[in-house]
């Protein structure tokens, strides 16, 4: 499997919408749609989706009145207890079509016959990670540019295969305490990597469609005469290159809402010398671990962190040609209070060069501190304002003659509409 | 021996569907409803405290006769467990074996609830706008209910052999009435106690004094789902 082919995705959805409507029950299928009209406000660096740097998704070319988020989450029961789900974002840029697919899987729920609950998924979607990314659509109720690590996420993970969990049921433990394992086997994430070693963090919510294509800066060691001469301008994430699969086992602890942990290992076991189609294999690891708390004065706090190692190329002197290790954590405070929420998080981020390559230079560091709140008007609209300043340093960023420092900032006016059926 | 019935009219019946449409508003209905049943036999006061004597809300009370046989009356109107903002309403629903709970799902999204507790098992699909008939509970015991769809959803239905329940009041109160006291045992029973079976079960004498249950255990923790005040939601 090159490439997730749209028309796959298309067939599934189809296949799913007409096997529900022609079946005794028509009304098994849950629309959740949702979409952000913003006034937003940028400065900096151009963004990395023009082909630049800027840690953003705009700059002050392309600031002004945005449809920042537009999503459509659809969930059909084929049984009772097989569920189709498709999530389809619309993005009007340059990475791909207008509507393309975010998630599109099969989850087998079957009944539980004894106190252990078994799920199945099988298909493309994201793995059991963020504590932000929790609304339908996979969008953030807290704020509206996601951390460093879940716009990563976001831009380059994406489970593509099958997972299978297991949990208790709460009764089990008293009603308070909750467990659940997890396990997945997927493919088709080989370039995993690409962009947290040639670009690096970001900070923004935009989620890479099944077929999108992600510019990267012109590199000098992606031009012609380049080391990486054959790597394409731009990075498929969720392409097969190597033909080996990658897996991943996590776990989750919580108790009575007021306490949570989870943590992951992911190794998409990608071969480094494998190359297709102008497409590098990203041999991609990490640990995960997140928490959340709820605080006196019903404040939660939020911490996730992620700590990894990418590489790609041959050995050469003890390191692959590209050999990152890279890290970020956040903390986040959020409360609601009636009808306003506001949220404070603070993002470090860190990719540190364990390679002797001195074409390929992508060491940085820097923080993210965002600044969040929303008015909620009724059930479907809320309006919200949004303050980001993301400074990074950058080591090779001096190629294109710019200064290694900067700070982005970003402001987010939002009218927010969510419909549900 | 004849208990006092709950005498159900048709308005009753719609003010107890509508009033479980509101989180919380079914208990108050329900406890009105047994304190005007109760007009006739002894007026038994049951406290239920916890281990530093703090009473303990929405306890499950019931009184079952252990001298002579009884014959139950049949239940005369279906008791309501709903669903409400993704949660059972109430969390722990009291009924006489042989009754047909309604589960009318008051939220806009499907529920599939479902029960393995032996011998009550069950599964009942909801889709939007579809009906589907009560679940007739024949065996005593507690039935735990999950949603296959809302997996954090919890409650819990307590099928008794008698017609005489009710539960706790905020503070750890509650009122039965029965003819004869001295042929009947009074129980307890809530999924948050922990305290062995033996001591939750006691005999009723014909002094008609007040019976207090003094719990040993700590309390399991209410149990709270996303939609709970300030709660964090689940995973999409």
């Amino acid at each position: 499997m090159a490439r997730l082919p749209i028309k796959f995705a298309v067939a599934f959805i189809s296949l799913a919408a007409c096997a529900v409507y022609a079946s005794d029950s028509p009304n098994r299928y849950q629309l959740n749609a949702g979409i952000d009209a913003s006034y937003i406000n940028a400065s900096g660096y151009n963004s990395w989706t023009e082909g630049s740097v800027g840690k953003l998704l705009y700059d002050d070319t392309t600031d002004g009145l945005k449809i920042s988020q537009a999503f459509a989450d659809m969930e059909f029961w084929l049984t009772d207890t097989l569920k189709a789900r498709a999530v389809v974002n619309a993005y009007p840029d340059d990475l791909g079509s207008l509507v393309d697919f975010t998630q599109a899987y099969l989850e087998w729920r079957p009944v539980p016959r004894s106190r252990n609950r078994y799920r199945l998924k099988v298909g493309a979607f994201y793995p059991h990670l963020s504590l932000e990314n929790v609304s339908a659509g996979w969008d953030s109720p807290y704020t509206m540019s996601y951390s460093a690590i879940n716009t990563w996420i976001a831009e380059e993970l994406r489970t593509i295969g099958a997972e299978l969990s297991v949990s208790r049921r709460p009764e089990v433990f008293g009603g308070a305490h909750t467990f659940s394992l997890q396990g997945a086997v997927f493919v088709a994430n080989d370039p995993t990597g690409s962009l947290l070693s040639w670009k690096g963090w970001s900070a923004h919510n935009r989620q890479s469609r099944f077929n999108d294509k992600l510019p990267l800066a012109p590199l000098p060691q992606i031009q012609p005469g380049g080391l990486f001469e054959q790597q394409d301008p731009y990075v498929e994430p969720f392409r097969e290159i190597d033909g080996r699969a990658g897996y991943y086992v996590g776990g989750e602890w919580q108790f009575d809402r007021k306490f949570l942990i989870r943590a992951m290992h992911y190794d998409n076991r990608a071969d480094p010398l494998a190359f297709e189609n102008g497409q590098y294999a990203w041999a991609t690891k990490f640990e995960h671990i997140a928490a959340q708390f709820l605080l006196p004065a019903n404040w939660n706090l939020m911490f996730q962190w992620m700590n990894g190692s990418s590489a790609m190329g041959p050995v050469v002197n003890g390191a692959h040609m590209v050999d990152i290790d890279f890290d970020s954590k956040y903390l986040m405070l959020t409360r609601e209070f009636n009808r306003h929420r506001v949220s404070l998080r603070y993002d470090v981020f860190e990719v540190t060069q364990n390679d002797n390559t001195r074409e390929d230079n992508n060491p940085e560091d820097g923080y993210v501190w965002t600044l969040a709140y929303f008015y909620e008007l009724s059930n479907n609209v809320s309006i919200g304002a949004e303050s980001l300043i993301i400074k990074t340093h950058h080591c090779g960023w001096i190629y294109y003659g710019l200064d290694p420092t900067q700070k982005e900032k970003q402001l987010q006016l939002t009218a927010r509409f969510r419909f549900g059926s | 021996m004849t208990f006092s019935r709950i005498r159900t009219s048709r308005t009753t019946k719609r003010t107890i569907q509508r009033a479980a449409r509101g989180p919380g508003r079914l208990l108050p209905l329900c406890v009105t409803l047994l304190f005007s049943a109760t007009v006739s036999g002894s007026e038994i006061d049951i406290s239920v405290l916890d281990r530093n004597g703090k009473g303990v809300a929405d306890v499950a009370v019931y009184a079952v006769r252990t001298v002579g046989n009884e014959k139950l009356p049949t239940p005369v109107s279906n008791p309501v467990m709903d669903q409400v903002d993704r949660r059972f309403v109430p969390h722990l629903l009291v009924v006489q074996t042989g009754a047909a709970v309604e589960f009318p799902n008051s939220d806009s999204v499907a529920h599939h609830v479902y029960s393995f507790s032996h011998p009550n098992k069950f599964m009942l699909p909801m889709y939007k706008g579809e009906l589907h008939p009560p679940v007739t509970f024949d065996h005593s015991g507690v039935v735990s209910l999950g949603c296959n769809i809302h997996d954090h959803m919890l409650g819990y239905i307590l099928v008794v052999d008698s017609s005489v329940f009710t539960k706790t009041d905020k503070n750890g109160r509650a009122t039965l009435s029965v003819d004869d006291p001295e042929a009947y045992t009074v129980n307890i029973w809530s999924p948050r106690i922990r305290d062995k079976a033996e001591s939750l079960s006691r005999s009723l004498d014909s002094s008609r004094d007040p019976v207090t249950f003094s719990l040993g255990k700590k309390l399991n923790p209410p149990h709270h789902g996303p939609t709970d005040g300030n709660s964090w939601p689940d995973y999409q």
